[in-house]
């Protein structure tokens, strides 16, 4: 029986909603059709646009997020400040790391997965979270001191929110 | 992610509007909307992630344009029924293969039905969901939209 690009079972699907005459008929038509697109390929998207695409997309990944509520801006400034914080107080190994450690930063699941399109996907996101804790990283250290005080409560929600995206992907 | 399906998803703009440039635009369009939407991608099958995103990035073009010729010429535009005014070439002058000029005869429901199953590779139950219609309808519509698309290729 012929492959179906489709990943189906043609034949049987049919068979469950047409007549045994009707159903062959279908998926002659079908099979015809995919023919049809096979022989007839559509022009071929120019390399330049897709490179195009990749530097908007990297453009939209690096550009902090406009708008986002403040709430999560300080936040999200105090939870790295923390973490680099709790990092220093009991993350100090006995020598001094490998790569290793620095790798195991991402996920074991990434790691250990071989669907590279969602984990494409993945990394992607976490990646442009990274660059936006940065950013507020230097946007706290350039306003010195003028972080809300009480911002403990922002500071939680942001490593819960964090933990849930990325640490427990 | 780009390499892997950006030829897919232009060869499926393509076959709908007929118009490399604007393809382009849909194309475009399509890969920065996946990124700002990748937060809603709760699994799956990926790829009907994907072509949902595309199918709705084409209809909102399709809205979009039908509004503007309204109000630009005051009249009911039929905007599915471009590709037939310009069936031998494109907006930019290219040529149309045989396939794309039959294409743009059929109603825009057919041909997005069989344009969407054949680059999205999508099952019929992936499609039919798509679609918001029982797999049946979707088979049915299939079948005689391919009929007529190879009569109008053999005539």
């Amino acid at each position: 029986m012929e492959d179906d690009r489709n990943r189906e079972e043609l034949t049987e699907l049919l068979g469950r909603f047409f007549g045994p005459s009707e159903a062959e008929s279908a998926e002659r038509e079908i099979r015809a059709g995919d023919r049809l697109f096979d022989v007839s390929p559509s022009p071929q998207v120019a390399p330049e646009l897709l490179e195009d695409i990749k530097q908007r997309i990297a453009v939209r990944l690096a550009a902090p997020r406009r708008g986002s509520h403040p709430l999560y801006r300080y936040g999200g400034a105090a939870a790295a400040v923390i973490v680099v914080a709790l990092i220093g107080f009991f993350g100090r190994p006995a020598q001094e790391p490998s790569d290793i450690h620095y790798a195991s930063l991402i996920p074991a699941a990434l790691w250990d997965s071989d669907d590279i399109v969602s984990d494409d996907m993945k990394l992607a996101y976490f990646r442009s979270e990274l660059r936006r804790v940065e950013t507020q990283m230097l946007a706290l250290d350039a306003d010195d001191g003028e972080v809300a005080t009480g911002a403990l409560d922002e500071v939680e929600m942001e490593l819960i929110r964090i933990e849930r995206q990325f640490w427990k992907e | 992610m780009v390499d892997l399906y950006g030829g897919r998803c232009y060869g499926y703009f393509y076959r709908l509007t007929g118009d490399r440039d604007l393809s382009d635009e849909l194309l475009s369009e399509l890969f920065v909307k996946l990124v700002e939407k990748i937060g809603s991608y709760k699994g799956g099958s990926f790829e009907s992630w994907l072509f949902r995103i595309a199918s709705n990035i084409f209809h909102d073009h399709l809205r979009s344009r039908k509004r503007q010729k309204k109000l630009a010429e005051g009249r009911r535009a039929d905007l599915e029924q471009r590709p037939t005014e310009t069936a031998q070439s494109d907006l930019t002058g290219d040529k149309l293969d045989r396939l794309q000029i039959q294409l743009n005869r059929l109603d825009s429901d057919t041909r997005d039905l069989i344009v969407l199953r054949y680059y999205s590779e999508m099952s019929f139950k992936e499609i039919a969901a798509i679609r918001s219609e029982p797999i049946g309808t979707a088979l049915s519509k299939l079948h005689r939209g391919l009929g007529k698309l190879r009569e109008l290729m053999e005539g």
